[in-house]
């Protein structure tokens, strides 16, 4: 029995930001270029191209995912979320605000990835301990920031325990 | 001038004026760029440090579907094949040589990624390999293969024609400065210490790697958007490299994901410009973070430093010899040398100094601009050297840093700026911050360091402000966005004088067709230079407010004052709407003010005179985990001079980025290199620093005495607290064990060497070397 | 970017296999795509197809299988550090898995993937070798175990067979009374060093009567250290707060340790001294009954 392989084309469906969308993509299309080149949804950035410093994080199905290193082929039939989806033109969602008011963001290149992890990450735990905030960022770097504001505005996000 | 009363705007931590479209994934970079009929490009580059290029055969490449265009150094026959901002040192494309591993060969623009790859899969090239220096000792070897043979061309900064090389040599460029007695104020020395330290090379990391989009016109007019830190540095690159008038020629410079000096001088902007001209079309050249590390670096260095004090522990001589590693190309290591030799001397008092540093060719990635520029190499080992002069003086750390310090209003370098600080309050607060004077807990240690650093000079900075008809204003300067907020500096210090809200100013994107000229955007220069234009400029624009108003009242203009958005006077409030409609007869027109800050050149050493000291100061304590080698920094204080800030939370995010990054050459990065090639050119084998390195206690601390050249007393922030990051805690480990390591970073194996080294001969390991006491 | 290539979605091994064979060294295994993809990206692989193995049904279960804790291949490192079979029978796999890279790679890096690329700088499969790791590769001819320890022959290289996938991997869940840790070392984005222990004892005794101690990340390939093993069977707790060192010692001396950017073979050895004694320290405190909440810098105890 021969197993039929995807070669030039495969039509995905993919729920984004809430809306459905639909798309011929190749097997070897990454995520992150479907997301930016053909969505137009650029908040999500290349930078280390190897999983390592988070620049790149959307939301599967809820949780944080390196869009740079996903075959697009793998999103069919799932929930992706992108910086884009956070909060809405007439309010913003916490985290975003709490970027702003903690002055969080510099350059910004890292700030899509940061914002993403954190809001999986308060999903997961409404309360995390600043130990908590730093072990899931692990992944996340930012040369700007020196990472201390970053860590302070989700953490005023955090409810009280 | 600016409006009486308490500052309303300036001084006060505002949002930042591009944090919304960051946070929602609105902001656009470079790569974020799309033009109709894009190609995009790829380069192929040197796998080899030193190589003849025997053929390049490319002819399939360009046949190949989808390609627009597949260059080489023999076809670029129509241009000036060669840039670089002190000597024209570097080819779009390798000639007959290739210099580093990474050095460009060929270079295609495709239709898209994919098929750029393909085309260079295409591509033969064959080498010869020939004998690389890979580091000083091989570079200045006698005899050792030169990196550059032939005379090099000048480039384009006039402080920069006196480049002075040593020709049959790797040395491209020389700096000297002395002063007294030189080498013979030694003789009065009662103690003099010498040693040598190394510093390492380490890249930037930008998030956002290098990249242009080039395009031509039908008229022959080039425009390119490049994230890049000067823009019109790279304009007249690419008018001297492309013969055209400045004037047809655009830069254009969106948000930047980082820069830190990496992104200064052209980079990418030429290649892509050639390839544009080729293919007919735009180009994108984008570099991922692996391209990045093989554009350019720090200049690593080997500084050697002789301090010479008196019994009461006065420092009565400097002398360093300094030699950087500035890589296969110069790019602007030749000033990078200069700027952080002419501060060996630090913020202290010293009548006798000798300084020598050499720029030395490698056959490695380009060392360039970097975060400190310089100082941050030599700091390292003078910083160290002030505490193990404190030791063998019998003398605390801080209090002898104290008593060498220069004083407010004294000279550093005759002709220079006097200094414009209170150095001392600076010592103060970090002794304070990190509690020098109470005993750290078991197992922990303090050390301190300090730093001074001159700013570029001379520079020439414009603004121009825009006041609509509507009282809005647009605000053009040149100054590049890279997340240091500036582009919010300069809406706040237009909002102060114009006495308008924040919100109804706009800072226009950087565009060389638009904006006026912008020296640079490093240097920590721009809230003193570009926000003093600015300041001027608002000011012009108050000043024709004020004559309309004063013309239309029948009073003279000094009788009026400004306030929220209105000329006031008497009784009398006439809003800028108002004054704008008597002023033109019609609702229209605007009102336009210009700032220029140009002081010109000087007699200072280094051509010009500092607009600014930047003064910064680190105290560090740490812990050691002994059996590992692994150095915790347990608490770091940060303290910069600044004058003002403008935005007092945007100050701190900037100092504490810089104090990370400091941490980062300091315990962690490193690029290393093996068999001439770089064996960690991405992120999984280059480490920066993460969020579980920050520090437990972390401060910044400003010192704000409203006593610099820039607007409202203000000065530069932004590199100074990187410098005393990696002295400071080298002091500390000092403290701690009695080991004193000399080069960097302190990961944890070079520190447990270091103490394996001193148990198996604890007598025969002297904390420092090479000197001679004369106590 | 990525070089196109086929995307294979078999159903059942003998689908993968049958590609496997055909394509040869043009085809390669993919799962959570962690390892493979990036080495397309770096151009150190070039494929003409992937077979992805995740629909092949039953590939992601763990479960409970015959006194084994069966970990399937396609699992990830996120559900390995959910999974109630894990927390019941191996409970420390959910912790090391939890501090392995970070949340994304976890999100979708498989178990698997992570064995099968064989990368020497792995927890998991230093963590599975102290649980006498078995792996389960499965072919058209059917399936055949092979211990870990045979499995992993060398850097990226393991003795997968042209025909054959990885299926599960098999542990032997430690004895009640048991007390393990599992320590990792490093500064670097992968760990210099991890070390995983476990402490033996029989029923109502406080003697050691077994022991597991494999090091990993400092050599070619992660190893059980049987000298050490045999020198703290019979040891009281008391022994080995005591003689804690001479264990270490022994392990440093056996470990098979390679420099590279994560530091030199002379300095690994040392590090496996170090955090051999320490990790031993831990055990043995937790067999105890304490939890010394030990930390050091750079390092996670599991």
């Amino acid at each position: 029995m021969n197993v039929i392989p995807i070669r030039s084309s495969c039509s995905i469906r993919v729920t984004v930001n809430g809306r459905p969308v639909e798309l011929d993509v190749r097997p070897e299309a990454l995520l992150l270029d479907v997301l930016r080149d053909r969505l137009q949804l650029k908040g999500a950035k290349r930078s280390c191209d190897m999983q390592v410093c988070g620049a790149c994080t959307v939301l599967l199905d809820g949780a944080p995912v390196s869009a740079c290193t996903f075959l697009a082929v793998e999103a069919d039939g799932r929930e992706i979320v992108t910086v884009e989806g956070l909060g809405t033109e007439e309010r913003l969602d916490p985290l975003q605000e709490a970027f702003i008011d903690h002055a969080a963001v510099q350059c910004g290149f890292c700030t899509a990835g940061m914002l993403l992890t954190a809001k999986a990450l308060l999903a997961e735990d409404p309360a995390p301990t600043r130990q908590r905030v730093v072990h899931y960022l692990r992944g996340n770097l930012c040369r700007c920031t020196g990472y201390r504001k970053i860590v302070e505005a989700i953490l005023a996000c955090a409810h009280e325990r | 001038m600016s409006a009486p009363g308490p500052l309303r705007v300036v001084g006060r931590s505002v949002r930042r004026t591009d944090a919304l479209e960051k946070v929602t994934g609105r902001a656009r970079y470079l790569s974020d760029l799309e033009f109709p009929g894009m190609a995009h490009a790829r380069l192929l580059r040197s796998p080899y440090p030193r190589a003849r290029l025997l053929r390049v055969e490319v002819a399939r490449a360009r046949a190949h579907p989808g390609v627009h265009a597949v260059l080489t150094a023999a076809d670029l026959t129509w241009c000036e094949p060669f840039y670089g901002p002190a000597l024209r040192d570097r080819p779009l494309l390798a000639t007959d040589v290739v210099r580093y591993e990474g050095d460009p060969v060929v270079a295609v623009a495709a239709v898209d990624e994919a098929t750029a790859v393909e085309a260079l899969d295409l591509v033969e090239v064959d080498y010869e390999e020939l004998p690389a220096v890979m580091t000083l000792e091989e570079a200045l070897a006698p005899g050792a293969p030169l990196v550059h043979a032939g005379e090099p061309l000048a480039g384009h900064f006039s402080d920069l024609s006196t480049l002075r090389a040593r020709p049959g040599t790797n040395v491209c460029h020389q700096f000297d400065y002395a002063r007294g007695r030189g080498a013979g104020g030694f003789a009065e020395a009662a103690l003099t210490l010498e040693d040598t330290y190394t510093f390492p090379r380490v890249q930037h990391y930008s998030m956002e790697p290098h990249g242009a989009i080039a395009a031509w016109d039908a008229e022959g007019g080039l425009t390119v958007w490049a994230s890049t830190q000067n823009p019109f540095s790279v304009r007249a690159e690419l008018a001297k490299m492309f013969g055209l008038p400045a004037s047809r020629i655009r830069i254009a410079v969106p948000l930047l994901g980082g820069g830190f000096g990496g992104k200064t001088y052209a980079k990418l902007e030429p290649l892509a410009a050639a390839l544009a001209r080729v293919a007919g079309r735009p180009v994108r050249l984008q570099a991922s973070v692996e391209d990045a590390f093989r554009t350019v670096r720090r200049c690593s260095s080997r500084v050697r430093v002789r301090l010479g004090f008196r019994r009461d522990g006065g420092l009565v001589a400097v002398q360093c010899d300094a030699d950087f590693d500035v890589g296969a190309y110069a790019d602007i290591a030749p000033r990078v040398i200069q700027k952080g030799t002419y501060t060996a001397t630090g913020p202290y008092r010293v009548p006798n100094v000798v300084l020598h540093s050499n720029a030395v060719y490698t056959n490695t990635t380009p060392g360039g601009a970097f975060r400190g520029f310089g100082v941050p190499q030599i700091v390292w080992a003078v910083e160290s050297m002030m505490d193990i002069a404190a030791e063998r003086l019998g003398r605390d750390p801080v209090d002898l840093r104290r008593q060498n310090l220069l004083a407010h209003g004294e000279e550093f370098a005759r002709g220079d700026t006097p200094v414009d600080g209170k150095l001392e309050e600076s010592l103060s607060r970090v002794a304070e911050a990190i509690r020098w004077h109470q005993a750290p807990a078991a197992g922990r240690a303090k050390g301190v360091a300090v730093m001074m650093k001159a700013s570029v000079a001379p520079s020439v900075s414009e603004a121009i402000v825009r006041l609509h008809a509507d009282g809005s204003a647009s605000v053009l300067v040149s100054t590049v966005e890279m997340g240091q907020g500036a582009r919010t500096v300069m809406a706040q210090i237009a909002a102060e004088v114009l006495a308008i809200p924040l919100a109804r100013v706009t800072v226009v994107p950087p565009d060389t067709s638009i904006t006026p000229y912008d020296q640079t955007t490093s240097s920590s220069r721009s809230t003193t230079m570009v926000g003093r234009a600015v300041q001027d400029a608002a000011a012009d624009v108050v000043g024709q407010l004020l004559k309309i108003a004063a013309a239309h009242l029948g009073v003279p203009a000094g009788a009026l004052a400004v306030d929220d958005a209105a000329i006031v006077g008497g009784q009398r409030r006439l809003g800028y709407p108002e004054l704008l409609d008597l002023h033109f007869g019609m609702r229209g027109g605007e009102l336009i003010g210009r700032g220029v800050v140009a002081p010109g050149r000087t007699q200072a050493p280094l051509g010009g005179s500092t607009p600014f000291w930047e003064v910064a100061m680190g105290g560090a304590e740490i812990s050691l985990d002994e059996e590992t080698g692994a150095i915790v920094v347990e608490a770091y204080a940060s303290v910069a001079d600044v004058g003002r800030c403008i935005n007092p939370q945007q100050c701190e995010a900037q100092d504490e980025g810089a104090v990370m990054q400091g941490l980062g050459h300091t315990l962690l990065e490193e690029m290393v290199y093996e068999g001439g090639v770089l064996l960690n050119a991405n992120l999984v084998g280059y480490r920066v620093p993460r969020a579980e390195d920050v520090p437990a206690r972390f401060d910044s601390v400003f010192v704000e005495n409203a006593d610099g050249a820039g607007p409202f007393g203000a000065k530069g922030v932004g590199e100074g607290g990187l410098v005393p990051v990696s002295p400071a805690v080298g002091n500390a480990l000092a403290r701690l064990t009695g080991i004193r390591l000399r080069e960097l970073p302190l990961t944890p194996e070079r520190v447990w060497r270091a103490l394996r080294a001193r148990r198996e001969a604890p007598s025969a390991a002297p904390t420092t070397r090479g000197d001679r006491p004369h106590v | 970017m990525l070089r196109p290539f086929a995307l294979y979605r078999p159903s059942t091994v003998g689908e993968a296999a049958e590609v496997l064979v055909r394509e040869g060294p043009d085809a390669a295994l993919y799962a959570g795509g962690t390892e493979v993809l990036l080495i397309l990206k770096e151009g150190l692989l070039r494929v003409r197809s992937l077979v992805d193995v995740k629909r092949i049904p039953g590939l992601d279960e763990i479960r409970r299988d015959d006194g084994h804790l069966s970990i399937g291949a396609t699992a990830t490192h996120r559900a390995l550090e959910r999974a109630p079979a894990v927390h019941a029978h191996c409970p420390i796999v959910a912790g090391v898995a939890r501090h392995v890279a970070n949340i994304r790679v976890r999100t979708i890096g498989t178990v698997g993937g992570n064995l099968a690329f064989a990368d020497p700088h792995s927890d998991l499969a230093t963590l599975f070798l102290a649980f006498d790791g078995v792996v389960r590769l499965a072919s058209p001819s059917g399936e055949r175990d092979l211990p870990l320890a045979e499995f992993v022959r060398g850097p990226y290289e393991t003795a997968r067979r042209d025909d054959e996938i990885l299926a599960a991997v098999r542990l032997a869940p430690w004895p009640a009374g048991t007390a393990g840790a599992y320590v990792k070392f490093g500064v670097h984005e992968r760990p210099t060093l991890g070390v995983a222990v476990a402490l033996m004892r029989g029923a109502g005794g406080d003697a050691v009567t077994d022991a597991r101690l494999a090091v990993g990340c400092v050599g070619p390939r992660p190893q059980r250290l049987p000298e050490a093993e045999a020198r703290v069977r019979g040891w009281s707790l008391a022994d080995l707060a005591r003689h804690a060192g001479e264990v270490a010692a022994l392990a440093a001396r056996d470990v098979d340790a390679v420099g590279d950017l994560h530091g030199s073979a002379e300095y690994k050895r040392e590090m496996t001294r170090v955090f051999v004694q320490r990790i031993l320290l831990v055990a043995g405190a937790r067999a105890a009954g304490r939890d010394p909440h030990e930390r050091y810098p750079h390092t996670v105890i599991v």
